[in-house]
């Protein structure tokens, strides 16, 4: 059993449930963070993790640690998974587990590694500025065997190492590469667009084999989605579990937890989105602990410990055939518009039987969205729905996505 | 519904569970989600009662642990109002502080710091501070400001209260309020009806105070209006004491309940038995029964035919506030007028369209079974046109049709008349707008999106209509970069209107341009100092900035400038129609309309003229008359307004500084 987690990045909830385990852990974030650490008693040690430089690395971060005996580092946002990986790869005494976690960290070598490993990827490539851009649809275009008149061929573009959606774009067309590309995108990587059913899945890995799979239902990416998932998705379970299993080799990932977006095409073929290591946004471990009835914060934490035993880790996971008895959903509400005033839950709410509860909050009097928005923003509030029918969870969190909550 | 509510129960208790489950580090997120069971359930009844008997769990479990109302004996009363106007998560938050309050106030819980009195006298300063929620009637920055969902929580929230504790420090303030209110003569008498109930059945107001005596008034007038009564009270038996009465007890009678209608400008059902009876077996007693001036019974004795027919129509139990409008009708010599009388007889004849028909029942409360909606319309009418400044647009986005219906009132009651029996038969109204017919049924939207019946029949019958056309008008003026009410007014409301138009909002520059030359024209316009000594003939619809009590923007109003003369004490104020059923609100900057006392008619507003001027956005005017003028209005003046408007509304818009040809 590990002898001290060092969680890095700071997230109450992982905190909680880490203490409720009764596991040691020390928590590394920004000096921000150690006023309130000190006085809820949690161990804690700042560090300036936006900074690397000769007081601020991984082996000064290492002699800090020692103090508190951690033997291995968790990394909780996607920013801090060199970190960990550093942390680790002295820890296991494997140089190349900080090499993966750059894996994670660059979505080109992402890519190319998942390409030499078999897995189906769209055509990518690092471009450095719009006319790379434009070469890249022209030759993809050309492999299509576009004819004149046709439409141009769908191109995403995304930061090499971004969370999510941040910085996402989708060019469908020559024109816009010039309308929606900035300077400052690049350099990043481009790829042709991914045909399928968007979805994700979280694995937990130990000892380089997966103990637990989670399947996310996306309803709308960014917005809502469901645990476990919907009919179709659970018929392909394990095709499903295959490929991740399949990936996870080829990454030879051997502790944590993966989080790879996958597109299922009719064919039954899965073309490999992206993947991360680090937890989910989009509040899916919470959904995941209701429906599966066990604490996944905790489990993301606990299989990063190479020397935790087979009985420990049966523990903290579902029983192998466990089959949630109920789908938990959510649905993140922004704003439709862009000044508002009122908050407005609509009737139909209250007197919906799938409806949990919510975490909604009045704005502001005439408060505005900021133009330069991320990713999708910040949300206004989560709505979370439990229910026995995976239809009619679809149905309600399309619905109550395109309510207008703000007006 | 039955399950649905359990399952608000079960969903509460299991969030409360995780919440009592949480460690300290995620309890304050667990208690957002909290906030939304308790959201759900304090939109009803049984739901508050359900809280009030969670509330010391929810206490202990540390619900309001690192929040404002964390401390019970450091809440501030007058703060309550703002956190229910703010939303969830806050409003729900204060409703579960209201609730733990009251069981401070109740004994069954105790706080250190804060005693079952100071409990109590906390939740009294909310009521008294908060009358709008306890009244259910909201004011026009609240209708503004909050969600149907939320007024509907705090209406929740403050009933229950009020059911369940002591209310007599609230009493002073409350019989302050029904003298108030009554003291604006409203047609629709509702508010103030409940207020009284309320005040009698919640207090004892027998004692010799000052209070005491003035609220007494205002019962007798609505439950005892007589000795009479007194003695025989209830409809039966009162009906059977009018049948052996001599003349003298009915004289006595009617002097009674005519004095007191007068004094209160509220009518009891008594009042409708009397009057009838008094008319079949002594109609010389009847303008002693209605308290009329000398004009008033010169009238009756001209009109008494049709006046004892409209009476015989109309006046029942649940119909008899129309006795007053009829009153005042007879005061003003309205009968006098041909069209008005020819007007009311057709009315008396008309078939009501089916849909109309609907509306009216629709905003009667506790209808007579055996008077019919006409009845009720020729009620209305006979209200409107004796009370022409008790017109209120209820909870409607309406103002400029309640503005309307009052002007035609006052100086075309003819033509209302009429408007009246076109649109009560029709259910359809056309008006004339830049050389197109308005048809309103072939238009489909209005400011309003569904009628508020807590309004006088007339206006139930016309608003819909009126909003629509009214509508329609501003949207064909729109895009002319200047206010559409320039060319909207004359049209909608008639040739009372002088087509001239300032507005200090430039719709070219987006911006507040010439304000001191837009304020010349008003002071040349409208203050007798400066117009030549002139008085204001017909209203002038004004556009006014509505804003909070700490003078900030909240919206726009229509409100009619009715005079401006100088106040018993001297000081030269603006009278106005304010159509939101409420003409006392706090505009900020010390600026607070007055209804009463500064020389007000009853249903007027006032104000020193200087602060009107410093809230007013658009009138219209007569240049031909003001061109000579401009330059008579004393720069200081302005400057005052100008003060008031830039620290206020001001601050909301961009000032320009360029001089306008206006």
């Amino acid at each position: 059993m590990a002898k001290c987690f060092a969680l890095i990045g700071w997230s109450l909830p992982v905190i909680e449930s880490m203490q409720k385990t009764g596991r040691p852990f020390v928590v590394v974030s920004f000096s921000d963070f150690e006023p309130y650490a000190n006085e809820n008693d949690i161990p804690f040690v700042s560090y300036q993790l936006d900074e690397w430089s000769d007081t601020s690395n991984s082996i000064d971060l290492y002699e800090k640690l020692k103090a508190f005996d951690a033997d291995v580092a968790v990394p909780l946002y996607e920013e801090t998974v060199e970190w960990a990986g550093a942390l680790n790869s002295i820890y296991r005494g494997d140089p190349r587990v900080l090499n993966r976690a750059f894996l994670f960290r660059n979505k080109a070598m992402m890519k190319r590694k998942a390409l030499i490993g078999g897995l189906r990827v769209g055509l990518f490539e690092e471009v450095y500025n719009k006319e790379g851009v434009k070469a890249f649809m022209k030759r993809l275009n050309q492999a299509n065997l576009q004819l004149d008149g046709e439409e141009d061929s769908w191109v995403h573009i995304k930061p090499f190492a971004s969370a999510g959606t941040v910085g996402h774009r989708l060019l469908r067309s020559m024109d816009e590469i010039d309308e929606k590309c900035e300077d400052s995108d690049f350099p990043c990587l481009a790829e042709s667009h991914l045909s399928g059913r968007e979805f994700s899945c979280e694995a937990f890995i130990n000892k380089g084999k997966i103990r637990f799979l989670n399947i996310t239902e996306y309803v709308k990416l960014g917005y809502s989605n469901f645990i476990p998932e919907g009919k179709y998705l659970e018929s392909k379970r394990d095709l499903i579990h295959k490929e991740v299993q399949k990936m996870v080799d080829i990454f030879g990932i051997e502790y944590g937890m993966v989080h790879p977006e996958w597109f299922l095409t009719e064919n039954d073929e899965l073309n490999f989105g992206e993947t991360a290591c680090r937890i989910p946004g989009g509040h899916i471990l919470e959904l995941c602990s209701k429906s599966y009835e066990f604490d996944a914060l905790a489990a993301f934490v606990i299989c990063h410990d190479p020397n935790i035993t087979e009985e420990e880790l049966d523990e903290i996971f579902p029983e192998k055939d466990f089959r949630p008895k109920n789908y938990h959903g959510n649905v993140m509400i922004y704003p439709h518009k862009r000044q508002f005033s009122k908050l407005e839950i609509p009737e139909s709410l209250n007197n919906e039987p799938y409806f949990v509860e919510h975490t909604l909050i009045a704005p502001y009097e005439g408060q505005k969205l900021s133009a330069d928005r991320d990713g999708f923003g910040n949300h206004f509030g989560t709505i979370n729905f439990k229910g026995e029918d995976p239809d009619r969870m679809t149905e309600l969190l399309k619905h109550y996505e395109e309510e207008e909550f703000y007006v | 519904m039955g399950l649905t509510i359990d399952k608000v129960f079960n969903n509460f208790d299991q969030s409360f569970q995780e919440f009592i489950d949480s460690g300290p580090l995620t309890k304050k997120g667990k208690a957002t989600k909290l906030a939304s069971h308790i959201d759900i359930l304090s939109l009803t009844r049984s739901g508050l009662a359900f809280l009030y008997s969670k509330s010391v769990e929810l206490d202990r479990g540390g619900f309001f642990k690192d929040t404002s109302w964390s401390d019970p004996d450091k809440l501030v009363p007058y703060l309550v109002k703002g956190t229910l106007n703010y939303g969830h998560p806050s409003s729900s938050f204060e409703t579960l502080s209201e609730l733990r309050m009251l069981r401070i106030a109740k004994g069954e819980d105790s706080y250190e710091g804060i005693s079952a009195k100071d409990a109590q006298k906390f939740l009294e300063e909310v009521i008294v501070h908060n009358l709008e929620f306890a009244l259910r009637e909201p004011s026009e920055e609240t209708r503004l400001r909050m969600p149907d969902r939320e007024l509907k929580k705090a209406y929740n929230l403050f009933g229950f209260i009020m059911s369940e504790i002591d209310l007599n420090g609230v009493y002073e303030k409350l019989v302050e309020e029904v003298r108030l209110i009554c003291e604006q003569r409203p047609i629709r008498t509702q508010k103030a009806r409940e207020l009284i109930s309320l005040v009698k059945r919640r207090f004892d107001t027998s004692g010799e105070a000052k209070k005491d005596k003035m609220i007494r008034v205002f019962i007798n007038a609505l439950y005892t209006p007589s000795r009479g009564v007194r003695e025989n009270e209830n409809k039966e038996s009162y009906l059977e004491f009018l049948g052996s009465a001599d003349e003298t007890t009915l004289a006595s009678e009617a002097h009674e309940m005519g004095e007191l209608m007068n004094a209160t400008g509220l009518v009891s059902g008594y009042h409708a038995l009397l009057l009838r009876h008094i008319l079949k077996v002594n109609p010389n007693l009847v303008p002693i029964c209605l308290d009329l001036n000398d004009r008033g019974i010169a009238e009756w004795e001209k009109y008494h035919e049709l006046v004892s027919s409209l009476i015989l129509e109309t006046a029942s139990w649940d119909n008899c506030q129309c006795i007053y409008g009829l009153a005042r009708m007879l005061g003003k010599n309205l009968f006098s007028r041909r069209a008005v009388r020819v007007g009311l007889e057709n009315l008396r004849r008309i078939k009501i369209n089916s849909q109309v028909e609907k509306r009216i029942l629709k905003s009667l409360t506790e209808p007579d079974a055996d008077i019919t909606a006409l009845q009720y319309l020729i009620g209305g009418t006979i209200k409107v046109l004796g009370q022409p400044l008790g017109i209120g647009q209820g909870h409607n986005p309406t103002c400029q049709s309640a503005r309307g219906i009052s002007m035609w009132s006052q100086h075309s009651p003819a033509k209302l008349i009429d408007m009246i029996i076109t649109v009560s038969t029709q259910n359809n109204l056309i008006m004339r707008f830049e050389n197109q017919n308005l048809v309103s049924n072939n238009l489909v939207k209005g400011l309003l999106d569904q009628l508020d019946y807590n309004l006088d029949v007339v206006s139930v019958v016309l608003v819909p209509h009126l909003d629509k056309i009214y509508n329609e008008m501003m949207r064909i003026s729109a895009g002319r970069l200047e206010d559409p009410h320039k060319w909207v007014n004359p049209a909608m409301y008639g040739h009372w209107i002088q087509v001239d138009f300032a507005s200090c909002y430039d719709y070219m520059s987006n911006s507040i341009m010439d304000f001191p030359g837009y304020q010349r024209i008003f002071f040349a316009s409208f203050h007798p100092d400066f117009n030549g000594n002139r008085h204001l003939v017909y209203p002038n619809p004004v556009g006014i900035f509505i804003t909070s009590n700490k003078g900030d923007m909240i919206g726009f109003h229509a409100v009619s400038l009715l005079r401006v003369e100088k106040s018993p004490s001297g000081e030269m104020r603006a009278y106005f129609l304010n159509p939101n059923n409420e003409g006392r609100q706090d505009w900020g900057q010390g600026i607070l309309p007055s209804v009463h006392g500064k020389g007000e008619k009853q249903g007027e507003s006032s104000l020193p003229f200087h602060q009107f001027a410093a809230r007013v956005y658009a009138f219209h005017y007569s240049s031909l008359d003001v061109k000579n003028r401009l330059n008579e209005v004393p720069v200081e003046e302005i400057e005052k307004v100008e003060k008031l408007a830039r620290g206020s509304w001001g601050k909301s818009y961009t000032w320009n500084q360029q001089t306008k040809l206006w």
